[in-house]
């Protein structure tokens, strides 16, 4: 009898552990129909962009969103080398653009990103050191938004090829968790669901 | 494979048929010989590898080659560090090297060379007020690396030729 019920817990135990990694597993993201059992549209609304906030807080996302003037790189978010800065317009300094290195497509041989729209957020769009909540309010503010429209970051998450590099980052970068096209179907449901924010 | 043709120092390759993988490096040192642009880092962290890129609409601009495929560069004209002397005449900023012994080991020298004279080319389009200039220098020279610490020299030696021709490039 004893060892039923021990055996009862490890199975409970195992199952609850096993539903917990599901629910953090931040490689995938979970489409949106896995919130609709959540009535309160407010707060099904703040889930999705709970789930999206995987991307946007995900290395491939934030180096290039920094909260200065230089952009961080790899996975642990270092610093940028060599010590290139942000520029005029966002394209690095005169002396040193970021399309000289980081040109139309990865550069598998050289190890090198590409993208040809290759550039950093503006200072206003910064990520860096934010909590979700606050990245969320962000993303909604139109003068920290680049003058989009909530409905406008669908197109931009969801199919701006920049913004796709994420998801194809080349040799010795975890990719941002899902796909491109689920990024952007987590967008739209927030978006028809009202554009919550998380508290926090 | 892509087919490049380029003017490397005034002078027309190709056509020739290279890898898509080819590093530009490659192509330099082990396809043509030009072996003064060195390979340092492999990752445009130091950019001893860099070389000058003439853009269509007169400016020039430095570009690493380690991390850049040689097909990029189809139908560009480059210079490399064996492009700046004359016949035997070295030009103002190789001899200014020289003359601050700016560096001792040499590797990072290509690199410095070429992003020298990006500079002065820019400057002699675009001058800066003399109170600019020491930033302007750092910040045209911040992306190279000299392991002998040569930093100074090679800034000193940038300033001299600035400052021997101020009114071509101050204004």
């Amino acid at each position: 009898m004893r060892v039923k019920f021990f055996v009862l817990v490890a199975a409970l135990a195992a199952s609850v552990l096993a539903a917990y990694a599901g629910t953090v597993d931040q490689t995938k993201l979970v489409p949106p129909e896995s919130f609709e059992g959540i009535a309160d549209a407010e707060a099904r609304s703040a889930a999705i962009f709970t789930e999206l906030g995987k991307v946007l807080t995900h290395p491939r996302c934030v180096n290039c969103h920094p909260a200065g003037d230089r952009p961080r790189q790899g996975d642990e978010g270092r610093l940028h080398q060599p010590p290139v800065a942000r520029g005029p317009d966002g394209h690095g300094r005169e002396a040193l653009r970021c399309q000289t290195c980081h040109q139309q497509a990865n550069f598998e041989p050289g190890r090198m990103p590409g993208n040809s729209e290759w550039h950093l957020a503006p200072r206003e769009m910064a990520w860096e050191g934010k909590t979700l909540g606050e990245i969320c309010r962000q993303i909604k503010d139109p003068a920290r938004n680049g003058g989009r429209k909530v409905e406008e970051l669908i197109h931009h998450i969801g199919t701006d090829t920049l913004v796709g590099w994420a998801w194809k980052p080349g040799f010795g970068r975890t990719p941002a968790p899902g796909t491109q096209a689920e990024a952007g179907a987590l967008v739209e449901a927030w978006v028809k669901t009202g554009a919550a924010c998380p508290s926090k | 494979m892509t087919t490049l043709a380029l003017t490397i120092n005034g002078r027309a390759y190709g056509p020739t048929e290279v890898r898509d993988e080819l590093s530009m490096n490659d192509f330099l040192r082990e396809y043509l010989g030009l072996t003064g642009t060195k390979f340092g880092c492999g990752a445009a962290q130091c950019l001893s590898c860099a070389i000058i890129v003439d853009n269509p609409d007169g400016t020039s601009t430095t570009s690493p080659t380690c991390v850049v495929a040689a097909a990029n560069f189809n139908g560009k004209a480059i210079r490399t560090v064996e492009g700046h002397a004359r016949g035997n005449e070295l030009s103002a900023l190789q001899k200014a090297f020289i003359e601050h012994f700016a560096f001792q080991c040499g590797y990072c020298t290509a690199g410095f060379l070429n992003e020298g004279q990006v500079l002065l080319e820019r400057l002699a389009r675009k001058p800066v007020a003399r109170v600019d200039l020491e930033t302007t220098i750092a910040e045209a020279l911040d992306g190279h690396l000299c392991r002998c610490t040569g930093y100074v020299k090679y800034h000193e030696a940038v300033r001299d030729v600035i400052l021997a021709d101020p009114k071509r490039y101050l204004v």
